[in-house]
């Protein structure tokens, strides 16, 4: 036995740790996707978790959104003035917000808010023991607690990315019609002609894939944590960095199946 | 040192065999073993950081072993379905070393939620319960307080009180009086009597506490060298003579003399 612990430990080999969570999120993956639809279903916890990432986060989606639009019709406005064609820019406007920036930054912006609170809650309780008095008094933690974070996101990404495209198109609109000098009536036109139902779609099929990794990363970094009140700022900081990546990485793989369908 | 067989007691109701546990490159345990039987108090005694309260999250399968046996009833825990975990969970209880309460429900709801998974009573009965249990770790009428407005010591008896709540067979508390002032101290030591005599409760005490665990304990084990080194009754160890176990008991007064 002694000679076994001054083997070197797999867990010091970096590629072995990435595989290991990434193994280990699996299966809190499949496990919550199990006990989501085991009975008792846990309603008061997923309206209070639908309170804090839905509604806790619209302030946060309005005002990034209602910028990112603002910023894009100012910068497509003036490159498109060089090939006369700034009456356009409406169009890309909408259709860059629809399919790539409303689902990527909500979810990059909501994720780093939502994730790095669940992780944060979730390692309280780890450190606390709380999570062990869960299993101890006869409860699985992965439903009561990740079940309800995971629904949460899976209803709210969608629908705040919704309200991201809405106030975007806004935000762009009033810069179009300044810088250019359209009416609303031409700027929304132009948008409805552009955006078609399945460019809505392909926005927001992402948004559910984001709010999918941002629960499970936050609720497993979360559970996982270790050593004390500063293990907890630690995992915080790290699930930032892992939905972030997540994230964008996810993006361009998602993009390219959707752009396939 | 072998375990001995208490003559009174001939059936263990819990049994570690050949346990093994590390995680990562450290090791907690090289084959231990450890027999308690019903309706003991049975205190675990050991150094920082050697694997006292892991043993206790063993029993309950909070966390899983490397190899070897626990047994648990007659039935083997480390193989447990979770549906007959949940009701291993029901027989034995645990208070942790904090209390661990959920910090977003009330005294009243922490209570309730070991009794609304067990299943046990109804509406009228768990209400009744909540106070009965209140009452018995003297902290009537907090049911509505939640525990950020609780003191550290305040916090350990509600815990305990969720622990008693659904009639365990079986308490296993972790550092009950760490913390605590000498009138809460002798408060949690008389409890854990009064569980034992009133309704023939087992209870494994973990604790550096030795003036509370000559108080409580019917036998002493104590945890070397990755195993369980020692066991013995309370006047046996009160004087033994092994020199480690000497320490210990007398706050190391014995080797220093030495």
């Amino acid at each position: 036995m002694s000679t076994q612990a001054r083997a070197p430990s797999w867990h010091s080999w970096g590629i072995f740790t990435f595989f290991g969570h990434l193994g280990a999120m699996c299966i809190l993956a499949w496990r919550s996707s199990i006990a989501m639809f085991r009975r008792p279903f846990e309603f008061s916890a997923l309206v209070n978790q639908l309170d804090a990432v839905g509604i806790g986060s619209i302030s946060v989606t309005v005002l990034t959104a209602v910028f990112v639009g603002m910023v894009m019709a100012l910068q497509f406005s003036a490159a498109l003035a060089g090939y006369g064609a700034s009456l356009y820019t409406g169009s890309l406007v909408s259709e860059g917000l629809v399919r790539e920036l409303g689902p990527v930054l909500t979810a990059l912006l909501v994720g780093g808010r939502v994730a790095s609170g669940m992780s944060a809650e979730l390692g309280s309780m780890a450190v606390s023991e709380q999570i062990d008095a869960i299993r101890a008094l006869g409860a699985d933690p992965v439903k009561k607690l990740v079940v309800p974070r995971v629904l949460a996101c899976l209803i709210a990404m969608p629908l705040l990315t919704l309200v991201a495209d809405i106030v975007g198109c806004l935000g762009g609109q009033l810069v179009v019609m300044a810088e250019v000098g359209v009416t609303a009536r031409f700027y929304w036109e132009q948008v409805i002609a552009t955006v078609q139902i399945h460019d809505l779609f392909h926005g927001l099929g992402k948004s559910v894939f984001f709010g999918y990794f941002i629960a499970i990363i936050g609720c497993y970094k979360g559970m996982t944590t270790r050593g004390g009140t500063a293990g907890v700022g630690m995992a915080t900081t790290v699930t930032v960095v892992w939905v972030s990546i997540s994230i964008l990485a996810a993006d361009y793989l998602l993009t390219n199946l959707f752009l396939a369908l | 040192m072998s375990v001995p067989i208490a003559p009174k007691h001939p059936d263990p109701i819990i049994r570690f065999s050949g346990v093994h546990k590390r995680f990562g490159p450290k090791i907690i345990y090289t084959g231990l073993d450890l027999d308690v039987y019903p309706g003991e108090v049975l205190t675990i005694i050991g150094g920082s950081g050697v694997g006292k309260s892991v043993m206790l999250k063993l029993l309950l399968g909070l966390i899983g072993i490397d190899s070897g046996s626990i047994t648990a009833f007659g039935e083997e825990v480390t193989t447990m379905a979770p549906a007959q975990l949940t009701g291993l969970r029901k027989r034995i209880a645990m208070l942790f070393q904090g209390g661990a309460l959920f910090d977003s429900m009330t005294v009243a709801q922490n209570i309730k939620y070991p009794m609304l998974e067990h299943g046990w009573g109804d509406v009228a009965a768990r209400t009744t319960r909540v106070a009965e249990v209140l009452e018995m770790v003297g902290l009537p009428g907090v049911e509505h307080l939640y525990p950020a407005e609780l003191s550290g010591g305040m916090r350990k008896r509600v815990g305990l009180a969720r622990a008693i709540a659904v009639q365990p067979d079986v308490i296993l508390y972790d550092e009950p009086t760490t913390g605590l002032d000498p009138i809460n101290i002798r408060r949690i030591n008389g409890l854990i009597r009064s569980l034992q005599a009133r309704l023939g409760v087992t209870s494994i005490v973990v604790t550096h506490d030795m003036d509370s665990a000559f108080t409580v304990a019917d036998r002493f084990a104590m945890v070397r060298d990755q195993r369980i080194g020692y066991t013995g009754s309370r006047t046996e160890t009160e004087r033994s003579e092994i020199p480690w176990v000497r320490e210990f008991v007398v706050g190391g007064k014995g080797v220093l003399a030495d």
